[in-house]
Formats: structure tokens, sequence, C-alpha cells
């Protein structure tokens, strides 16, 4: 099975299309996903800095965390930990309000990397910038308030020399605890520590569904989009070959001296066209001195052939000699027999160069097809003849070409007929014209003969067919004879001992 | 009957001059166009045969201008090249009859009474030798008063042979006449088509007088018997 080019185009056309999409659209969505965890963690950095340097009481606790929560776009304070740990005059910490969360000190912390400089060194010049990918500070595990010097920061004066040296103030973290996920952002004052933790997937749930939301409206859309423009692509790419194929099959039907015009193509095809017409003109050039030959031949065969034929019918009529009439009648029917070959072959080189004329006039094909079955009827030794040949049966054609078609038709089928034989003869109406068929038992005549039935010269095998006569020309000649009046001569399906021919002539 | 040969070619012009004139046919020809045409507009022929490669001017400006100058002679084409166009224009521009060569000097003659026949009106409508007779007309045939029915291919070959009774025709030259010349030429349908006609009449003809009147000529072909 052959799949269509334009079905592979629009495949090919529409898996790339989507492919594209897809990975736009995947690394859109990563980038917006990696742009909300950074805002996230710059809010979180914001939100810690806010209650390390505003300590807040236990009891606006619930107030702040709700504040907090609507910053961060949270539903719920319960998707939030806050804490804030005060630093004791030892520099010791102690947890002065919020939940105390253990899983803060197990956490790795780390530099707030994407939250460096720009936030909070401008709006808070005492924020050091972060140093990257340092300050990795895995905290020891079992110290949960840890006596550290304070930092050298305390956060109104903004001491600009000691920048390079201050740890970083905001780290990050993420970890698991009460079963979820969580992000945190953990603030160093000198006066305590604050750590602000959001539930990292009820974070992310409001862009996930808009995404999600996004996505299922543009995938089917952008599918209907992806398959119009993928069969529009094919289409247009079809559009000049089917142009093509179609001048092409054109000229095949018509005349080689028909030119397919290039003009108006684009640059491939102008190519492709003009070495299609290249062609055609040395096809055309070869074939016309081909066919010519062949017609100046069949006319320079025909005057000698006349003035043999007048002579020997003179010579004829006037012999008195009984041997020599005979031997003049011997040559006179060669005469005859080279002159029919003589005209089967001009008639073949016109049709071949398109210049079968044919002079259409009304014709009734049931009385032409009786005179000739009664013609074949006295041409049977041994053999039947069944005629069923439908009454009424008139076409538009050319009186002397189709009597020479049938002619060869009925020789044919008498010549090769099996003896004992019954020929069939049958004409009728059909929607598409008129079909004639001629059938006939014959020995037995392979595919491969069956193959060059319409080859010229081709008889058959020649040792069967020792007692039969005939130049091989005659079905060659009905088929061209047929094709010029708008029909075709072809060899039906059949068993191998039978020829059945098949005739179409369109009735018009 | 007068005949006209325009005909360029002068083999060609040779035996059919010779075979018309043995016929009793009294032939002028000419070898151009030119010559041609002017004969014909100021001779009184009966027919006019007319090549269509001739030098000079060609066969089928000659038809044109006679019948433009109201001359109507009937007029038979000889063709050779490209026969099928030239036989369609020569009959568009009011020839008569066209013969393709190569052809027989018996079946021109043939053709040229045909043609006078038809223009002449209904001169010589029966054509009866010994006891069988032909009605041209209505194409009966009958013998000795009684009517033989004949298929239009036996009424065409009685009707050759009997035109020139005595004299012999070939097979091709019947073949040619009846059938046409693109008729396999290596059949015997002549030989079965006498045959049937000579059957058909043997059952109406005078028991004392039971040979055929189409007689066989050995090698040859087939002769209507001279009363």
């Amino acid at each position: 099975m052959t799949i269509s080019f334009r079905t592979r185009l629009f495949v090919v056309s529409g898996l790339i299309v989507t492919a594209v999409l897809t990975a736009v659209m995947l690394v859109g969505w990563t980038r917006v996903l990696d742009f909300e965890a950074q805002r996230l963690e710059q809010r979180l950095c914001m939100e810690a800095r806010r209650i390390a340097t505003q300590p807040f009481q236990n009891q606006d606790r619930m107030r702040l965390a709700v504040d907090v929560a609507n910053k961060l776009h949270l539903t719920s304070p319960d998707q939030l930990i806050l804490q804030f740990d005060a630093r004791s005059a030892g520099g010791n910490l102690q947890s002065i309000n919020g939940r105390f969360e253990p899983a803060f000190d197990s956490a790795q912390w780390r530099a707030a990397k994407s939250v460096d400089s720009f936030n909070l060194i401008d709006s808070q010049k005492e924020s050091p910038p972060a140093r990257r990918d340092e300050n990795l500070q895995p905290p020891p595990p079992d110290e949960p308030p840890r006596g550290e010097p304070p930092p050298q920061h305390p956060p109104p004066p903004p001491p600009q020399a000691d920048r390079s040296y201050a740890p970083v103030p905001c780290t990050l973290a993420t970890f698991d605890a009460r079963g979820k996920q969580w992000r945190a952002a953990r603030y160093e004052t000198t006066t305590g520590r604050s750590v602000v933790a959001a539930d990292l997937i009820a974070t992310q749930a409001d862009v996930q569904s808009a995404l999600k939301q996004a996505l299922e409206m543009v995938v089917p859309v952008a599918l209907i989009f992806t398959a119009l423009g993928a069969w529009l692509l094919s289409s247009l790419t079809m559009r000049p070959v089917n142009r093509l194929r179609d001048a092409m099959k054109d000229v095949t039907q018509k005349a080689l001296n028909r030119r397919l015009t290039s003009r108006g193509e684009d640059r491939e095809f102008k190519v492709l066209i003009d070495a299609y017409n290249t062609m055609l003109s040395r096809l055309e050039a070869s074939f016309q001195q081909a066919s010519r030959f062949s017609a100046d031949a069949a006319h320079e065969l025909k005057t000698p052939l006349t003035i043999l034929q007048g002579r020997i019918e003179h010579a004829l009529n006037k012999s008195q000699d009984p041997n020599l009439q005979s031997d003049l009648t011997q040559l006179l029917d060669e005469v005859g027999r080279l002159s029919v070959i003589t005209r089967k072959l001009l008639l073949l080189s016109q049709a071949d160069a398109g210049w079968l004329t044919i002079q259409r006039s009304q014709l009734d094909l049931s009385a032409t097809l009786d005179e000739l079955a009664a013609d074949m009827h006295m041409l049977l030794s041994d053999q039947t003849l069944f005629c069923a040949i439908e009454r009424n049966l008139t076409i538009q054609g050319d009186a002397v070409l189709l009597l020479q078609l049938f002619n060869n038709l009925i020789s044919n089928a008498v010549r090769y007929c099996s003896q004992g034989g019954q020929i069939a003869l049958s004409a009728r109406m059909l929607p598409a014209g008129v079909e004639v068929m001629f059938s006939n038992p014959t020995p037995i005549i392979q595919l491969q003969d069956r193959a060059r039935f319409f080859d010229r010269f081709y008889r058959g095998d020649a040792s069967h067919n020792r007692r039969v006569e005939g130049n091989g020309l005659g079905l060659s000649l009905a088929r061209e004879i047929a094709r010029a009046h708008g029909g075709d001569l072809t060899l039906a399906d059949s068993a191998l001992d039978e020829v059945v021919l098949q005739l179409m002539l369109p009735s018009r | 009957m007068k005949v006209l040969l325009v005909e360029d070619e002068q083999k060609i012009a040779d035996f059919v001059c010779a075979g018309l004139t043995t016929r009793g046919i009294d032939v002028t020809h000419c070898d151009d166009g030119s010559t041609g045409l002017a004969k014909a507009l100021a001779g009184n022929f009966d027919v006019v045969v007319l090549d269509l490669m001739l030098p000079g001017r060609d066969g089928l400006s000659v038809l044109k201008e006679m019948r433009s100058l109201a001359i109507s002679t009937p007029v038979i084409l000889l063709t050779a090249r490209n026969e099928l166009g030239d036989r369609i224009e020569g009959l568009n521009l009011g020839a008569d009859d066209y013969m393709s060569k190569p052809f027989f000097v018996e079946e021109l003659v043939a053709r040229m009474h045909a043609v006078v026949r038809r223009l002449s009106g209904d001169r010589q409508n029966t054509l009866q030798v010994g006891q069988l007779k032909l009605d041209r007309i209505s194409r009966q045939a009958s013998c000795n008063g009684q009517s033989i029915e004949l298929t239009a291919r036996e009424f065409n070959l009685l009707e050759y042979l009997m035109r020139s009774a005595g004299q012999t025709f070939t097979r091709s030259q019947i073949l040619e006449h009846v059938w046409g010349y693109d008729f396999d030429p290596s059949t015997n349908v002549v030989d079965v088509c006498i045959k049937r006609i000579r059957g058909k009449m043997a059952v109406l003809q005078d028991p004392s007088d039971i040979t055929s009147p189409i007689e066989s000529v050995r090698g040859t072909g087939y002769r209507f018997k001279k009363p």
C-alpha cells in the first residue's frame, strides 16, 4: 500500500508543529513556575524581614498570620508558619512567639540565591548582597536555640562598611513537616531571627490551576489550528503538483506538440516544467521523424503499387493464355496484400502522429453489424456464429474507419477461432456508450502472449498459426481507430482458451 | 463516354488510358492542374478523373475552381497521401466519388458508370443478361420472371459481373468492388458468395439448362456467361 504524499505531508507537518508547540509550552510552564518560585522566595524573605524588624506580640499573631497569608496568596493561615526567636543578652535565641517548629533547625538553609541584593538592599540598606553559592550552613541538628554571636548588623543603622563580611541575613530552605512540604525563609537581625514558612503546594496551587485552565483552553484550539495549518500546508504544496499532473495528462491525451506553461509558477516548479518541456520536445522530434518516415514511405510505396497493379490488370485483360492469366491473378493478389499493409501502416502512422482525422456522421451500427455478421457467416467453415445485436444502435463516427475496424475484428475472430467453435458477436447500448463484444474460442493463449495482443506485427505463436494468414496490424489499428473516436478496444478477461475483445464507442 | 484524366504520373496515366480505351471509353489526358482545369471548362466531358497531388495547381483547387464556375461535370478523385483528410475535403468541395491508390481500372470504370448513371437520371434502370434481370432502383433480381431473394452483397456482386458479361473478374477486383478495399484479401468470401448466388439461382433455372450463368475461370476468377 502506498501512502499519499499529501497525507504524509499532512502528518509530518502536523507532528512538527505539535512537537514545537509542546516544547514551547513546556519551557513556558517551567519558566513560569521558576518565576513564581523566585517571587515566593522574595516574598518570604520580605515577610521574614518584616517580622524580624517589627517583632510581633502573641496577641497580634493571628492578625499578622492572616495578613502574611494574604500577601503570599494563601487561602488559609494554616498554610503558614511564623516564628520569631528573640536574641537574649548572651546571644542565645529564645522562641518568644509562634509555634516552635523543630524542622526549622534540621532544614538545610542556604543563601537566598534569587533574592539577592536588589529588593533587600534597595529597600533596606543594611541588607548585604547575598554571596552566591556560599553560606550553605548546615545547622547543628541538636541545638534548637543556637548560641550564635549576634550578627554585626543592627537593623536600624546602616554601617555600610561591614557589608561584605556580613552573613547573609536571609536564608532559604525546603523541608517536610506536618505532612507537607514547606518553603521557608529565615531572617536574622541583632535582636533575633524570624522564620516564615509557607505550604509549597498551596503557594503553587493558584498558578497551577490558572495554567491548567489556560492549557485546557489552548490545547484543543492549538490542535485544531495545527490540523488546519497542516492541511493548508499540504494543500498548498500539492496544488502546483496537481496542476502539473493535470497539464501532463492533457498533453498525454492530446498531442505531443502541447507544452506546459511555466508562467506564474514557483522557481522549483518552473525548473521542473522546463525539464518536462525539453523532454517533450525531444520526444516529439523523434516521434515526428519516425511517423513522417512511415507516412512518406507509405506514400512512396503507393505510386509503384498503383502502377504495378494497373499494369498487371491490363495485362490480365489482354491475355488469352489461361496459365498466364492464373499467374497474373496470383501476382495481383500479392499486390493487393501489399496494398492493404501499406494502407494500414499509413493509418497507423497517422494515428501515432495524432493526425487521424475523424469525419463523423450518423451511423446505423445495427445495420452495419448485421451486414458484417452475414459476411462473417460466409467465412466460417465448421464454426458457428451467435449474434446478439440490439436494434437501433446509432453512433457518430467515421464510416470508412469504423468499417476498417470491424473488418479487422471479424478477420481476427474468423482467423483464430478453433475448429468447430462458436464465435459470438454482441452489441448493446450502455450508459457509457455502445459496447461491441467479439468472442471466439482459440487454442490456449498464455497471459504473457495476451499482453502482446495489440503489438504491431504480433501474430501469436507462429508455429500454431502457420495455416493462418495475416499481418498482425489489424488489432493495433483497430484500437487506434477506436481511441480516435474517443472509445477503446481492450482484451477482456476470459479463460485462456478464449479471446474476448471489447469495443467501447461513445454514442453521442 | 468522354473522360478527362488529370494525372501527373505518366506510368499511371498510361495504363488508365489503355484500360479505358479497350473498354471503349474516350479518354483525354493532361498532366497538370491548370491544363486540366482549362480542358474541363472547355470540353464536354461526362466524367473528370482528378489526381489530388499535381504539380502547380493541385486537384482540390481545380475541383474548387470548377465548382465555383458552375461546372457540374462529375468528378472522381484519385488519392494517395493523407487519404482520409483529402477524401473528406474533396467530398465537401463537391467531388462525386474518390478512389484510393492503388486502384483497379475495372473499379474506376464501374464508379464512372455509377456516377454518370446517378446524375443522368433513370437511364438503364434494369440490367438483363440472359434469363437474369436486375432492377437497380428497387434492387430486386428475377430469373425467368420469378424473383430471387438476394442480400446486398450478392446483388452488388451479380451486378458487377453482369455489367460486363463475358469479361473475367479476379477475386481481388470483386472483393474491392463489393466489400471495399479494407476487407481482408486472404479470405474466401468471394467464392462463398458466388456459391450462394449459384444455389439461389439453380432453384429457379430452366431444368433443361442447369449450368450456372456464373462461370469459374480456373486460377483467375469469375465471369458472367454471355448469352
